[in-house]
């Protein structure tokens, strides 16, 4: 059988548990180098479920609505590709739906609401094409506002 | 409307800050009462300012409201309790929640900025009188902002 990619989004994301160094260093050190990868990710994913990170931490909520990345933005009820997230050159990540709320504010002048960079698409990080050409609406139309300034 | 509890209340109640608390008004969520304790080494500590905050529909899109209800003389509050903050107004960022907010407000009462005033009198007095400024702040502290 044979697939082709039609479509690609973004369901979840993911960070190296890097407060737990020492747990990690005893499972790995049991690896071989280039032969144990798979063993590598197996330990460290029960490592993962076993230290019960909450899964609200400050990290893995958008930066504007709180809500859970594997969860929707608040206008929407169910996950997946009617409200996928995005990551912004800067690398911080959204609901799609609420990074394009903001940058249609004036108050936001087309930056991003965690560091103030302005706010681009990461290039090479592909989104479905109606959001994208929003995308593209919205810095247009910033382009249009500082003209007129 | 549904998320609003979720996303502003869990963090006031289980992450409190010292000296800071909000409380949101039975009737209303998106009303809450505010105190804010005077920062230490400022004219305004030892008092403790009630505050109203409120959220419009466009939170987090639009910043909070924010005004003083206490008496308070800070050349950045004017005499309606009209607070002159970045954050506030051109600053804002959905970033930003209830409790950063609150914060920067206690941050401003620590560090008074005469040269961006809001109340003009007041930072005139500042600017040409500094000491005898503070003075006063202390005294209207002592008088409105009393711990209960």
């Amino acid at each position: 059988m044979k697939l082709e990619y039609e479509q690609v989004h973004c369901v979840f994301s993911w960070a190296w548990d890097i407060g737990n160094v020492e747990d990690h260093g005893v499972t790995s050190s049991n690896g071989v180098v280039g032969g144990g990868g798979e063993a590598d990710e197996v330990g460290a994913i029960g490592a993962l479920g076993g230290n019960g990170r909450p899964s609200e931490a400050d990290d893995d909520v958008c930066g504007i609505c709180r809500a859970s990345y594997n969860g929707t933005c608040p206008a929407c009820k169910f996950p997946g590709d009617e409200c996928p997230l995005v990551v912004g050159e800067c690398n911080h990540n959204f609901h799609v739906h609420c990074i394009q709320q903001w940058l249609t504010t004036a108050t936001a002048r087309g930056l991003c609401p965690m560091c103030r960079q302005r706010f681009a698409l990461k290039r090479g990080v592909r989104i479905n094409a109606p959001h994208a050409t929003r995308f593209e609406q919205l810095a247009q139309e910033r382009d249009d506002d500082y003209m007129e300034e | 409307m549904a998320s609003l509890p979720k996303r502003i209340i869990k963090r006031l109640v289980s992450d409190p800050v010292p000296g800071i608390t909000a409380e949101p008004h039975e009737d209303n969520l998106r009303y809450f009462q505010v105190t804010i304790e005077g920062p230490q080494q400022s004219p305004y500590e030892n008092g403790v300012f009630h505050l109203e905050l409120f959220l419009p529909d466009d939170y987090p899109m639009e910043a909070p409201k924010v005004r003083f209800l206490t008496k308070i003389y800070h050349p950045n509050i004017d005499r309606l309790g009209r607070i002159c903050l970045d954050v506030l107004k051109t600053n804002w960022s959905p970033a930003l929640q209830i409790r950063t907010v609150l914060l920067s407000i206690q941050a401003l009462l620590a560090s008074p900025n005469p040269n961006d005033p809001l109340a003009n009198d007041v930072a005139e007095d500042w600017i040409q009188n500094e000491d005898g400024a503070i003075a006063t702040a202390r005294e209207w502290t002592k008088r409105y902002a009393k711990p209960n």
